[in-house]
């Protein structure tokens, strides 16, 4: 086991990190910028050190900054927690350059799940459903038509080359595909300098869900079942919850059990997401694999009883997974609410300032990841997650009563915060069906959505 | 998405602006306010505004440590990982930001880093002692300009923190004589730590 790891993170993960190494014996250094100078996770460290300004790009993401701290306060290893460097291939190689380990998967495991679309290949041809497209490059009309016959309506038309929707274009049918190529052809002439296009299957109202993994060095990966993380803003996570409501057990396991084979196949190592989006027949498409711990990953760990980060923590240090998949029982339903300082009312600006007082719930089942306290003063130079409150019950109808009393109880005084679309989200009769999907929340509106749930 | 995107650009643009202010006006603003009895200075520029505070009396002195890193400590106890001072003495100059922003810390970059350790003192001024700091986190080397009575300009370098076998020049932020180092050479040192007190040029010659 390591003896000293660098938390090259800030806010609520660099805390969980904090409390996993304590957890284990570890000592921890925790790395901050001159705006975090106040921030819990320093305040509670066996060692701090400022790494730099304020801006990101000279602290938190900034490879030389990190390792040297790492190397002055005698640090082993270095947990990179979500975002900034976490999953950064030449940040992990650099690590290990200078004799420290990289909490995550090793430098050329990252490297071979690098790209998006050779992952997708990699884990097709280990047996996940990938979503369906066209063969190759659309050669010609024909040949698009043929595709999209095989494929099945509607499909989405898209560049080879490039990305940001430019020629990019949803299809109904073959004399919408006719008239979409040749300005889709244009389009991508124009803007990439290269005009080859491909097809892909258009997935209307998808649910997005992911298995959580763990692989150790040795070759032995379990799956810790799936959340499900439907309920998205402009394609960022508000809510997740475990079990995915729209899966049935069977399901469930089918899906876990394929995606630990996929891996373990790979050669993958440490604990990993890989996520699927799920359309209305129940058919899971897989999208990507995340390489780094989530920030949802406390449903799980309510669930099933697994510290997730010690465990990537142990696997990092070579340690051998030590549990079997008959162990993993998954028990009774968990939601968790992120709570972020940004005004649902005013599109979901985000807002900074002091906390003039903070009370956390409390209770049965209820668990908070924060690093607020009163007096704090959230800087405004990162993202607005303020925290996370985590409601388990039972079933998941006590998982839900339960997150409305703590969202009631929790005390966030002098920031704006997103408690009220969770509040909302607890009334409305599609959540309450578990019928929620990616694109709802925008297709409604938040406003309207808000304002909904007031009325009723 | 072009709000996003013309977003980004105000962001850059305000990065932008924040680096000229730090960079270029913030060392020349504390020296100014330092030789000065004035209590507060504030300047404008475009959008912008810095407005500087000197510490009033009754202000502790600005407690950060200037010579060792934080050692290890327990959760809850008094001294917490790092020390922590009189909140309005242990902050870097904060910077008006235009209407819409929070009012915001701005940190002082590293080669052009200056602050004052002075506070005021029985109620009377004394010119507050400018100090050049780490532009990062590494090992410090002081070079033959940071013995104690060389006179420096700002801009002279005063040695050097080593980042992973890197060299990143420590500056001298304003014009002076080098006063204490307040570091030992060969010393892990992290960003924006106290090395080199400098003795400002005009109380120098007073003496």
């Amino acid at each position: 086991m390591f003896h000293r790891i660098l938390i090259a993170n800030r806010g609520e993960i660099a805390l969980r990190i904090l409390r996993a190494c304590r957890t284990l014996g570890v000592e921890a250094v925790v790395a901050y910028s001159e705006a975090d100078r106040d921030s819990l996770p320093a305040q509670l460290a066996d060692e701090a050190i400022c790494i730099g300004p304020a801006d990101a790009r000279r602290s938190y993401l900034s490879a030389p900054a990190l390792i040297s701290a790492a190397v002055v306060t005698g640090c082993d290893a270095v947990h990179p927690g979500y975002g900034f460097l976490s999953e950064d291939e030449s940040f992990a190689e650099v690590v290990r350059a200078h004799d420290l380990t990289f909490i995550g998967p090793p430098p050329e495991v990252l490297d071979r799940f690098a790209s998006k679309e050779g992952t997708r290949r990699l884990l097709g041809g280990y047996g996940l459903p990938t979503i369906p497209g066209s063969d190759s490059m659309i050669r010609d009309d024909d040949h698009a038509l043929e595709q999209a016959d095989r494929i099945g309506y509607p499909v989405l038309i898209k560049p080879s080359a490039g990305g940001g929707g430019k020629g990019m274009r949803m299809v109904r049918t073959s004399r919408e595909l006719q008239s979409a190529l040749r300005v889709c052809r244009s389009e991508a002439k124009a803007a990439f300098g290269d005009d080859s296009l491909y097809l892909e299957k258009w997935l209307e109202e998808t649910r997005h869900i992911e298995v959580q993994v763990a692989v150790d060095r040795y070759g032995h990966g379990i799956h810790l079942g799936e959340r499900d993380c439907s309920v998205q803003r402009r394609h960022q996570k508000i809510l997740e919850e475990a079990p995915s409501p729209a899966l049935s057990p069977a399901a469930r396991t089918d899906l876990a059990e394929r995606a630990v084979r996929a891996v373990v196949e790979a050669g993958y190592e440490n604990v990993g997401t890989l996520e699927f989006l799920v359309d209305a027949d129940g058919n899971a498409y897989f999208i990507e694999i995340n390489c780094r711990i989530q920030v949802e990953h406390p449903i799980t760990e309510m669930l099933t009883g697994v510290d997730l980060v010690s465990t990537q923590i142990r696997i990092a240090a070579g340690e051998p997974l030590g549990i079997q998949q008959s162990e993993i029982v998954p028990r009774g339903h968990a939601i968790e609410f992120r709570i972020n300082a940004e005004d649902p009312a005013h599109d979901f600006r985000p807002s900074a300032g002091l906390v003039e007082n903070y009370q956390a719930p409390g209770g049965p089942g209820i668990r908070m990841d924060s690093h607020l306290y009163p007096g704090y003063d959230v800087p405004p130079y990162y993202d607005s997650l303020l925290g996370k409150l985590i409601a388990w019950g039972p079933d998941r109808e006590t998982a839900i009563a339960r997150g409305r009393v703590a969202l009631d109880e929790l005390v966030i005084d002098g920031l704006t915060t997103n408690v009220e679309i969770h509040r909302a989200l607890l009334e409305n009769e599609t959540f309450l069906e578990g019928r929620m999907t990616t694109s709802m929340l925008d297709r409604v509106g938040s406003a309207a959505f808000l304002a909904a749930a007031a009325r009723s | 998405m072009p709000d996003a995107k013309a977003s980004e650009r105000d962001r850059l643009a305000d990065h932008a602006a924040i680096a000229r202010l730090v960079d270029g006006l913030l060392p020349a603003l504390i020296a100014k306010l330092s030789t000065t009895r004035l209590g507060e200075l504030e300047v404008r520029e475009g959008d912008w505004r810095i407005r500087l505070r000197r510490p009033t009396a009754g202000e502790t002195k600005d407690g950060r440590r200037a010579t060792d890193r934080p050692s290890r400590t327990q959760p809850g106890h008094e001294g917490h990982g790092h020390q922590r001072s009189a909140p309005e003495a242990s902050r870097p100059p904060r910077i008006a930001l235009p209407t819409g922003y929070a009012d915001a810390t701005i940190g002082s970059n590293g080669s052009g880093g200056a602050k004052t350790t002075n506070g005021a003192g029985g109620g009377d001024y004394e010119p507050a002692q400018p100090v050049a700091t780490s532009p990062a986190v590494g090992v410090f080397h002081p070079g033959p300009r940071a013995a104690a009575g060389t006179r420096i300009r700002a801009g002279d370098t005063l040695g050097s923190v080593d980042v992973l076998g890197v060299p990143q020049e420590v500056v001298a932020p304003v014009d002076g004589v080098v006063g204490a180092s307040l570091v030992e050479g060969g010393t892990a040192v992290e960003y924006g730590q106290d090395l080199v007190q400098i003795e400002l040029a005009a109380s120098a010659e007073a003496r």
